[in-house]
């Protein structure tokens, strides 16, 4: 895809995006853990990139890895930025869809040789 | 006999008298004359030694006073004659003339002085600042590699390090005539603010206020992070560590002024003096006159100011009792915010059903500035929206996904609607369609991910739908 504007990296670095935290104020975020931005909350008085992460998730639900490659942000930053929005209620998370029961590797191989045979 | 004799006698005397008068007369005559040479003379030696006592003042005036004047520079008035009778004499004029053969002499030896010591500071600290650079993405890589919180903790701290240490290295580098040494993309004015909030120390306690939505040129990114840096620095060095600084953004007509108010000290009138001086020094500065230890900040600033044709006075008391230091940013190094963005009617038509539904503001062609702030901010987040298509119904189209430089809508082929599909109702499975992908052809790619997606639907059909468990 054509990239959108680009941010400029690395002028704005990670501590001051945070304002130095490192540690988000919940353990139970995952990179594929869905948020959704809370529908009616203001981004009025964000940081830029609590505003984009809004922004973002305005759209649908998206995984906490998504958001953070969107804003080209290192994932632990982004779980500290996502945490700070859960906490205000402008953002809420919904655990990540558990994995549905693989069929084995064997049927898997099986199928795929009897596409393979077929196309 | 008597009167025949003394007839006889008489004229031999009277002559003889006569001859003498006559030879007196002369010999007084030349006496005097010799006298009065002789007095002129003596006049002349003496003239002559007073003018010799003169010159020799004069001369232990030239090496005691005028040249060591010379010697240290402009911070002394230039001394001109001692004694006022000499004025206009050719010998006056050899005096000066030694006087500006120094001036010459010393002012080719400063400036050799000066540009070795810049030269040498220069490479030294591009090396410095290209260690710093790299470091500096070896460390951005780490934190994206890295997941741990404490490791997130730790670098972070180092980031910071090396930003402080970086900027220095680039000060100096600047002051010595070097380029601000990163070519940056035209960066949002917030961005910028941030930027340089990012390489001081104690950029915790930077508040920085809302703003006009503006763009920084590409030109003038890191020289403004740069002088922005250097303030916020001198502002957060001399107040108390329980203050913060404030940094608040107003639109003016001709352009956008910064304002870093802090709560310190202040300045007495002396260091406003020579701040107002490098402030305004440009480019001919003496790094060799910056004190011990240099004080590098304002003559930086001054620089930076002088090549880029921004502003900045510090000669303002703050309302807090410190510094108000007001940096202005004329019209010609900001550009309206997301100019840079790709043709707008591909990218209306990609946005138009995700614009509806999160009530995007659809792009115009043309924007006012006023139109500038809401909507650039909005467009550039949700571009990549359309990527992802976020789940209602079947993607009816070819989604665009992006436009060519010409301007034409990019579509990509069948195979992003099945993966779409396929992420939708199999996201754990996504990553294996990645991974397969660059390997074959798109259409392998597509009719396998198809066959894919329809047996895990099948699958996912039978079993509950469990999205929807709100953690929250």
């Amino acid at each position: 895809m054509t990239p959108p504007r680009k941010r400029e990296q690395g002028l704005v670095r990670a501590y001051v995006v945070t304002d130095g935290r490192a540690h988000p104020t919940r353990n139970t975020l995952d990179i594929v853990s869905l948020v959704n931005a809370v529908p009616g909350r203001s981004p009025a008085g964000l940081t830029p990139e609590r505003r984009a992460v809004m922004d973002l998730c305005r759209g649908g639900a998206l995984s906490v890895a998504e958001v953070a490659g969107y804003l080209a942000l290192p994932i632990s930053v982004t779980k500290v930025l996502i945490s700070d929005l859960i906490d205000s209620g402008h953002i809420i998370a919904r655990a990540a869809i558990p994995k549905a029961q693989l069929p084995d590797v064997q049927l898997l191989q099986e199928v795929l040789d009897g596409l393979r045979a077929r196309l | 006999m008597t009167s025949h004799i003394s007839g006889v006698v008489f004229w031999p005397v009277a002559a003889v008298a006569l001859v003498a008068l006559v030879m007196w007369v002369r010999q007084a005559v030349a006496a005097a004359r010799l006298r009065r040479r002789l007095a002129a003379t003596e006049q002349q030696v003496r003239d002559r030694e007073a003018d010799v006592r003169i010159r020799e003042a004069e001369v232990a005036h030239l090496v005691d006073v005028r040249l060591p004047a010379v010697e240290l520079g402009g911070r002394r008035p230039q001394q001109g004659l001692r004694d006022g009778r000499l004025a206009g004499t050719v010998y006056a004029d050899r005096m000066d003339q030694v006087v500006s053969r120094f001036v010459g002499t010393v002012e080719k030896a400063r400036v050799r002085a000066d540009q070795s010591a810049k030269a040498t500071l220069k490479a030294a600290m591009r090396s410095v600042q290209a260690l710093a650079n790299e470091q500096q993405l070896s460390i951005s890589d780490m934190q994206d590699r890295h997941d741990s919180p404490y490791v997130l903790q730790d670098l972070m701290e180092i980031d910071h390090a090396n930003s402080q240490f970086a900027r220095r290295a680039q000060a100096i580098a600047v002051l010595c005539g070097s380029w601000p040494g990163r070519q940056r993309a035209a960066s949002p004015l917030i961005d910028v603010l941030r930027g340089a909030k990012s390489r001081i120390r104690d950029y915790q306690r930077v508040e920085i206020g809302q703003g006009p939505d503006v763009d920084v040129i590409s030109r003038a990114v890191e020289p403004v992070v740069l002088a922005v840096a250097e303030l916020l620095d001198n502002a957060t060095r001399h107040s108390q560590p329980n203050t913060s600084v404030e940094v608040s953004l107003r639109p003016a007509h001709n352009g956008t002024t910064i304002v870093i108010d802090d709560a310190g000290v202040g300045m007495d009138e002396l260091e406003v003096s020579v701040a107002v001086e490098r402030l305004g020094g440009g480019e001919n500065l003496d790094i060799n006159r910056l004190g011990d230890p240099p004080q590098f900040g304002f003559a930086v600033i001054g620089v930076l100011a002088a090549r880029y044709g921004f502003s900045v006075s510090v000669d303002t008391r703050s309302p807090y009792g410190g510094v108000r230091a007001v940096l202005f940013l004329p019209k010609a190094l900001l550009v309206a915010s997301g100019t840079a963005a790709a043709p707008v009617a591909a990218r209306a038509a990609a946005h138009r059903r995700e614009a509806a539904q999160a009530e995007l503001p659809v792009r115009t062609p043309v924007r006012g500035p006023a139109a500038v702030p809401a909507a650039a901010g909005h467009a550039a987040a949700a571009e990549p929206v359309h990527e992802r298509a976020p789940g209602d119904d079947d993607v009816p189209e070819t989604p665009i996904t992006g436009a060519t430089a010409g301007g034409l809508p990019k579509r990509r082929r069948r195979e992003v609607s099945e993966q779409q599909f396929a992420a939708r109702h199999a996201r754990p499975a996504e990553p294996a369609g990645e991974d397969t992908g660059p390997i074959r052809t798109p259409y392998e790619t597509a009719s396998r991910m198809g066959a894919f997606a329809r047996g895990t639907r099948s699958g996912r059909a039978e079993s509950a739908d469990d999205e929807g468990t709100t953690q929250e």
